[in-house]
């Protein structure tokens, strides 16, 4: 009698929810596959460290980089898909100012402007030059915040209480606008930025290899999770971030409870549209070069990352990147890399069917 | 001069003019409520006053001051609070985040205060921490009632407050809105229950496709022999 009953909810069970126990079904013969792998040296327990090593490292620079993107879609209600040049803003505008503080006197303004100056010859790292790097990423959270205000004032603003697609089609053309005039003054190629081998690492020992960490991913990893705490700090703990999720909540109420909208509206770009600089410097740092197009390049990621921890919750932005950093980089354990991009988002997709409200969708606002 | 001033009304929604030379008067202290058949301009009158709507002509005073083309966040700060029917509580945010709201427009939120609504309302204070969406239908009303009356305001707007309660919970709700009456605060009440609205209130309005159609003491509208046929059931 009990076990009839036991199996019958068993199956109900597996009925309402096939994906999820297909899932884990998946999940469980990947970890036995990976086990055995490891057991029969198709790869080194050295070669899974880095892949977690590379995974986390993207997973916080995607993290990064959405949460500003879900921020403003919670508190305005459009997916900005000028995110991704807000990204290349910062990178852009950070970095000359980095070349500047770094290079002025030791190479012609023009190329340091233009980024054009050897980075072998300027040797830019966190170790030989700090200042200039510190500098760099003031400048990039200050423009990129300041060219928000800007464009929000010069098209969001008048467009606001519109619908969410007419928005996002109008981001759209802000998206070009910007890389267009970027490519104007820049001209495309990839720019070298930093000492590139020349930056401190180190090699650390795991199992019978050694996986090197460089300065410049420590200091992505650690700023970026400085800033997430900062962020969750804000919005947890101080009476500005309750409006910010007040009014990701209930706009109307908000309204009516004396909150000033519009003020909280600027100020979510600023805060937004500075941690995405950050987070464009950043990257650009980690990486040692940059194109006019890297933030664009790297916006659907974001939006996987944004969408898989739930559109419009910051925490889910943090979550949804770490996923889709560590799922591109561990299927390097099963598959050859090209196919990485193809994997991440595999994953999202098999989440979102699992999980269609996202991650922390539907958890938490903001 | 009445607390509340309402003269030759016309507002609406964008094109749209829903109330025809309203006018309407609450005093200090007073409980007056708004009643009339569906889509008669009741809640339009309420939102109109805490500038929602779009302005077409017509007076509004509060405290002697014209206060009709001024937003919300501006009006609140005057001694004029709005508790709107629906989706009235921030259902994220935990029940004291939803209080602390209420006073935003003050520099730091008085401790004060939030033991004061605590004081009118015990079950918020158990229920502090937890998320507002978590409440009881009647619990959010309280909620969402405490919320209005951080800043202490001089008239409190209520947009009908016994709306989807179960019918136990009604008789409570409008004993709690007698409470915060006797506590000094004028109220302007619309309600569905007419009956029960009149029945505990100074004066009434009734509203019919947005103008003025009577105006009495609660008791004496609910004596009313065309009120009674046309709004009450008889």
């Amino acid at each position: 009698m009990a076990t009839g009953t036991d199996t019958s909810s068993l199956a109900a069970f597996v009925r309402e929810r096939p994906f999820g126990i297909a899932l884990a079904v998946l999940v469980a013969v990947l970890f036995v596959d990976l086990f055995r792998k490891l057991g029969a040296g198709g790869i080194t327990v050295a070669d899974l460290a880095g892949f977690l090593k590379d995974g986390t490292v993207l997973g916080l620079s995607l993290g990064l980089a959405g949460i500003g993107l879900a921020m403003t879609y919670s508190i305005l209600n459009f997916a900005n898909f000028a995110h991704g040049d807000y990204i290349t803003i910062g990178g852009v505008a950070g970095w000359i100012a980095t070349f500047l503080v770094s290079g002025l006197g030791s190479a012609e303004l023009e190329s340091l402007a233009l980024l054009t100056a050897s980075s072998r010859t300027l040797g830019v790292s966190v170790a030989t030059a700090p200042v200039a790097i510190v500098v760099g990423l003031l400048v990039a959270v200050v423009l990129t915040a300041a060219m928000a205000l800007l464009i929000d004032r010069l098209v969001f603003r008048p467009m606001r209480g519109q619908r969410g697609i007419s928005l996002l089609i109008a981001s759209v053309g802000v998206a070009l606008a910007v890389r267009y005039l970027l490519v104007f003054t820049l001209q495309s190629g990839p720019r070298g930025l930093t000492a590139g081998p020349a930056t401190p690492s180190w090699d650390l020992a795991v199992g019978s290899g050694t996986v090197t960490v460089t300065a410049h991913e420590l200091t992505l990893a650690a700023l970026a999770v400085a800033l997430m705490l900062g962020t969750h700090v804000l919005l947890r703990y101080t009476t500005f971030g309750t409006a910010m999720r007040a009014m990701a909540d209930n706009e109307d109420l908000a309204q009516v409870s004396g909150i000033p909208t519009e003020r909280v509206i600027r100020t979510t770009w600023l805060l937004g549209a500075g941690l995405t600089g950050a987070a464009g410097f950043l990257i650009a740092l980690e990486r040692g070069a940059l194109t006019t197009s890297f933030g664009w390049q790297l916006l659907l990621l974001v939006f996987a990352a944004v969408i898989l921890g739930g559109i419009g919750s910051v925490y889910g932005a943090m979550v949804g990147g770490l996923v889709i950093g560590l799922a591109s980089r561990l299927s390097l354990v099963w598959l050859p890399e090209s196919f990485i991009i193809v994997a991440a988002f595999v994953v999202m997709i098999v989440i979102l069917l699992v999980r269609p409200e996202g991650l922390l969708g539907g958890v938490t606002t903001v | 001069m009445a607390l509340l001033e309402i003269r030759d009304l016309d507002a609406g929604y964008g094109d749209l003019q829903i109330l025809d030379g309203v006018d309407m008067d609450v005093g200090d202290e007073e409980y007056v409520s708004i009643v009339g058949p569906n889509g008669a301009g009741k809640s339009t009158v309420m939102k109109s006053v805490f500038g929602l709507t779009t302005y077409m002509g017509g007076t509004v005073r509060f405290d002697g001051q014209e206060i009709s083309r001024l937003g919300p966040s501006e009006i609140i700060t005057r001694g004029l609070s709005y508790v709107p029917q629906n989706e009235n509580v921030f259902a994220g945010l935990t029940v004291r985040e939803n209080l602390q709201m209420g006073a935003y427009t003050l520099d730091g939120v008085p401790e004060s205060r939030v033991e004061a609504v605590f004081e009118r309302f015990p079950i918020l204070e158990e229920r502090q921490s937890q998320r507002a969406g978590s409440l009881s239908g009647g619990q959010q009303q309280m909620l969402a009632m405490g919320r209005a009356l951080m800043l202490d305001p001089a008239l409190l707007l209520l947009d009908e407050p016994s709306a989807g309660l179960a019918p136990d919970l009604v008789d409570d709700m409008f004993d709690r809105i007698d409470g915060i009456n006797g506590a000094g605060t004028a109220v302007l009440i619309v309600e569905q229950n007419a009956k029960e609205a009149l029945r505990r209130c100074d004066r009434g309005y009734v509203l019919v496709q947005g103008e003025n159609r009577h105006e009495d003491t609660g008791r004496a509208l609910l004596n009313d022999e065309q009120v009674r046929a046309d709004f009450l059931g008889g």
